[in-house]
């Protein structure tokens, strides 16, 4: 039995009489400990999965089951406590008149769970930012050092699973490299299992176990990370998405080739 | 033929514990080519890019030794002779097409705006210029995008409604802040090959500002490296992988890439000698 089991998926958006189908019949398995990539252009639907799985997206078809079970609705408590959620864009998906401590201590307090003080001090050092930032808010912070705090944010409840939508798109490649080493870091302390949504493959090849390629709402490859790293793709969209990686653009930069 | 010239830019806010100087003297010559300016964000890459047009309000101040466009000196220029540069010879476009589209008003109201009020174009003329300027950059259904609001349009179509609103003039230089970093990596690839057919049928000049390196080095054909306020190192964009500076490698270093080693990445150090000679 598989940690995360997605079958046959459909997400349907209705707005203004348009009927919208965001996830068209997408099944995929992550393993407990996996880290399972999405890749695929916007509107392919990749988040639109890491949102199903929260309850924050109209499921139209198919079914989700953690564990082996399936989702209650609303989800609960007990979800919140397995799966987390960090957000592409550390600049909305915090408080803004909230400082830190009150952010990391919230999710404390509504599970009822004691010691938060020494609980939000481990989070910060956990994350690597310094125990001053404790009172500061957001505003205070730099993009890198928000998303350290939407990370320990996501962390607060010891959640197995953590669904990561673009979570360093938002930052500079410096800092990118820092977030992901993080996320390397806590996924190997923790025994976590990463759902990663992002639009750059490279960023999936250097976490990821496995990937699905989606586009419009459909999936169209999965590729082990061996088959990915050695261009072993078999759909003419994924070839197309590795060859438009910008990591590759150095190569053809270093060969003087010019689009 | 240099287009642009700035010698020994600053650009200087004040703040409660006394200046701040987020471009710390940079110069730099453009002629009809493509140059990138790369960086951090807070590295001064969009206050340079700004700082060319004049737009840094107050209380921030531009001084330089020299800032001519096409002969004209820019710091002298009155904010009549500015207007008139402004969209007309030197165009921007801006990081954000969500926030540097009017809301409430429709893209093809946006679009001929200039064209009436600057040119005097009637309606008719003035919409069927517009569509021009849509199939320009590769937007497909140009009559229903016109009749739309920015909200209706995605990211990508947004970035290229912007590009087609800032050719439409047909100015002699571009200067486009991170136009495609809202963008996918397949509708990024079209939007810049959009640019680089403009550069190359228009002679247009082109400044490209990003934060995205790899992206530079293939798209542009000289690269600025700026850190805290300062170019580090310029360098022909195919002599990339041999910069020399530590700033860039680290930049570069820090990439992940497609079947490289999953150890972790290596961080920008910022301890070295050049970090400390950048600081103020």
């Amino acid at each position: 039995m598989s940690l995360i089991e997605i079958d046959n998926l459909s997400v349907t958006f209705r707005a203004k009489g348009r009927v919208v189908p965001a996830v068209r019949e997408v099944s995929l398995k992550v393993e407990a400990r996996e880290s399972y990539g999405l890749v695929g252009e916007s509107g392919s639907g990749k988040s639109t999965i890491l949102r199903a799985i929260c309850g924050l997206a109209p499921v139209s078809g198919g079914s989700i089951r953690i564990g082996g079970e399936p989702l209650p609705d609303p989800r609960g408590r007990a979800f919140s406590r397995r799966v987390q959620m960090v957000f592409q864009d550390p600049y909305s998906s915090l408080h803004p008149r909230h400082t830190l401590d009150r952010t990391l201590s919230e999710p404390l307090a509504i599970h009822g769970l004691g010691g938060a003080d020494a609980r939000v001090v481990q989070a910060l050092a956990d994350v690597g930012l310094p125990a001053k930032f404790r009172f500061r808010y957001p505003h205070q912070l730099s993009g890198g050092q928000r998303q350290r705090v939407a990370i320990a944010r996501a962390l607060m409840l010891e959640p197995e699973i953590l669904l990561l939508d673009e979570p360093t798109s938002a930052l500079d490649a410096s800092i990118q490299a820092e977030v992901l080493n993080l996320l390397a870091r806590l996924r190997a302390e923790r025994g976590l299992t990463f759902l990663m949504v992002s639009h750059d493959l490279a960023v999936i090849d250097h976490m990821c176990d496995r990937v699905l390629v989606m586009q419009h709402g459909r999936a169209v490859e999965e590729l082990a990370h061996a088959d990915l790293a050695a261009a072993r793709m078999t759909t003419a969209y994924a070839r197309s998405l590795f060859d438009a990686s910008a990591d590759r653009m150095l190569d053809a930069a270093a060969a003087g080739a010019r689009p | 033929m240099t287009l642009l010239s700035v010698r020994n830019l600053r650009v200087t806010f004040p703040s409660d514990t006394g200046p701040i100087q987020a471009v710390r003297g940079v110069s730099f010559d453009l002629g009809r080519e493509r140059l990138g300016i790369v960086g951090e964000s807070g590295s001064g890459k969009t206050m340079t890019g700004r700082a060319v047009l004049r737009l840094i309000r107050p209380p921030g101040r531009i001084e330089a030794e020299a800032m001519t466009f096409d002969g004209q000196d820019l710091l002298a220029a009155s904010p009549a002779q500015m207007r008139a540069l402004r969209g007309r010879r030197i165009a921007m476009v801006m990081q954000d097409p969500k926030y540097s589209l009017n809301p409430v008003m429709s893209v093809g109201d946006q679009l001929t705006e200039g064209l009436r009020r600057r040119d005097r174009l009637g309606r008719a003329e003035a919409r069927r210029r517009a569509i021009a300027a849509l199939e320009a950059v590769q937007i497909r259904d140009p009559d229903r995008v016109m009749d739309a609001y920015p909200h209706e349009l995605s990211g990508g179509m947004g970035q290229r409604v912007m590009i087609a609103m800032m050719l439409i003039p047909e100015p002699d230089l571009l200067i486009a802040d991170e136009p495609t970093s809202a963008l996918d990596v397949t509708v990024q690839a079209e939007v810049l090959s959009i640019l680089d057919g403009l550069v190359r049928d228009r002679g247009m000049g082109l400044i490209f500002i990003s934060h995205d390196l790899r992206l530079v080095a293939r798209f542009c054909d000289r690269v600025l490296v700026m850190y805290r306020g300062r170019v580090v190192e310029e360098l022909a964009a195919g002599d990339l992988l041999a910069a020399r500076h530590p700033y860039t490698r680290g930049l570069l270093n820090c990439l992940p890439r497609i079947g490289g080693s999953r150890a972790p990445l290596p961080v920008l150090d910022r301890s070295g000698d050049w970090a400390d000679e950048a600081a103020p």
